[in-house]
């Protein structure tokens, strides 16, 4: 190669390295906003467990007879949600979900259960139509700020599934965020919901918490109101592994560019070595050819 | 007359809107319309979709389309708990107006009683409700 052949790779690679280093900068400015949302969830999670076991304690003390809480009596159709994002470039992020997803569907079907997939993400979405696993319903343009709203939206369609028999068991993997540079393939049963998700939920709360019964109004009546919080705790969940699975995201993503920078690093380093002894080479030759023409002339 | 304030929060899962003194909160639960004052009696309450009315003060009205959710009063304070709290500027209308449409049709393809019937009725009662949000907004 010659000087000038390096001297443009170095300039190109060094283009790659602005970009990368600018994409991981990016990313690590979502990843803190992701992680303040992972924080803002919780609060209201808190709040939530409180009016339940207000509500529960005042019905009596019983959780039970919500549908979605009812196990079906033969486990038929599992549903799998993966929840993957929009973008690649962010290393197994995306990968990992699908491959752990797949494995579980193979292992249902060799039991004689059927098997429906949810995708979250376009990456997930895409992987799956391209494997012909057309996905039941899809779910793309939110990853990098899922709102409350997007949880609700794909916890309404799976609890429908569920409560109307399409499906009788549904898991969701997901990135869970461990921390910005790890990330962990989680896989929950989202329903049926166990009623000991429920109770354990009710009794982190203390009981000065908990306001005395007879001096409370309930508008409507506190069974009622317990009905409708049980279907909360799906949307919560669902919405809490999006906001890991987006923080995940950017983690993996901040990762990956960083070792990309670093080998452009390794690369610039290399072929400025390169050149530098391209150079000496010409050098050399060309004293060398001045040697030898004084030689020729004495 | 001035009237006493109270302590009220609104939150949602996305944090909290709304953390101050009122005069007066107003809004619906699946009861009917309800308006609190300070030293209400304890009150646990579902709410339904419709404008949450937080008066601050006589001239000043803060003003959210709130979607379905909770409230709960004990001790002088007010805790609202909704799924969302979106102030009537940040309301898209032609998208409000799309998912009423969207729901209406949900509606009528859905089997009666079936799960599916249920959550379009509640998508319809949600567009149904911010619209009017909206529409009082513009007025």
């Amino acid at each position: 190669m010659s000087q000038r052949d390096v001297k443009q790779r170095i300039d190109s690679v060094k283009n790659i390295r602005k970009i990368t280093s600018a994409m991981q900068m990016v990313a690590a400015a979502r990843l803190r906003r992701a992680e303040q949302r992972i924080a803002a969830l919780r609060p209201y999670a808190g709040a939530i467990r409180r009016m339940t076991r207000q509500a529960a304690e005042a019905a009596g003390g019983e959780v039970g007879g919500n549908p979605i809480l009812q196990e079906h009596e033969q486990e038929r159709t599992v549903a799998i949600l993966l929840v993957t994002g929009d973008r690649g470039l962010a290393g197994a992020f995306n990968s990992q979900i699908i491959r752990a997803g797949l494995r579980a569907a193979e292992e249902y079907e060799a039991a004689g259960q059927g098997v429906v997939f949810y995708g979250v993400g376009r990456r997930g979405v895409s992987s799956l139509v391209f494997r012909k696993l057309e996905p039941a319903g899809a779910y793309t343009g939110f990853t990098d700020r899922p709102a409350y709203a997007d949880a609700r939206r794909i916890a309404e369609d799976l609890m429908s599934a569920y409560v109307d028999g399409a499906v009788d068991r549904v898991e969701v993997f997901y990135n869970g965020y461990v921390s910005p540079l790890v990330q962990e393939v989680r896989e929950e049963v989202l329903l049926p919901l166990q009623k000991a998700t429920i109770d354990e939920a009710i009794a982190e709360v203390a009981d000065e918490e908990v306001l005395h019964h007879a001096l409370v109004e309930y508008e409507p009546d506190p069974a009622v109101i317990l009905q409708r919080l049980i279907p909360d705790y799906i949307e919560i969940s669902l919405f809490r592994a999006l906001l890991e699975s987006t923080a995940s995201e950017h983690g993996a993503r901040m990762t990956a560019m960083q070792s990309a920078s670093d080998n452009a690093g390794e690369v610039i380093e290399d072929l400025t070595l390169e050149m530098n002894r391209a150079r000496q080479a010409e050098i050399t030759q060309e004293i060398m050819e001045v040697v030898a023409g004084a030689e020729s002339l004495s | 007359m001035a009237r006493t304030p109270f302590k009220v929060e609104v939150l949602t899962p996305e944090g909290s809107v709304f953390d101050g003194e009122v005069e007066m909160l107003s809004t619906r639960t699946e009861v009917g319309s309800i308006g609190i004052l300070a030293h209400h009696t304890p009150l646990l309450g579902m709410l339904a979709p419709t404008e949450l009315k937080l008066h601050v003060s006589e001239s000043q009205t803060v003003r959210f389309a709130q979607g379905e959710g909770y409230i709960q009063v004990a001790d002088n304070h007010a805790l609202v708990l909704v799924e969302e709290a979106i102030t009537p500027e940040e309301l898209d209308v032609a998208k409000l107006n799309s998912e009423l449409a969207d729901a209406e049709a949900a509606v009528e393809g859905a089997e009666p009683h079936s799960e599916a019937m249920r959550r379009s009725l509640r998508d319809k009662r949600r567009a149904q409700a911010f619209l009017e949000v909206a529409g009082a907004e513009s007025a």
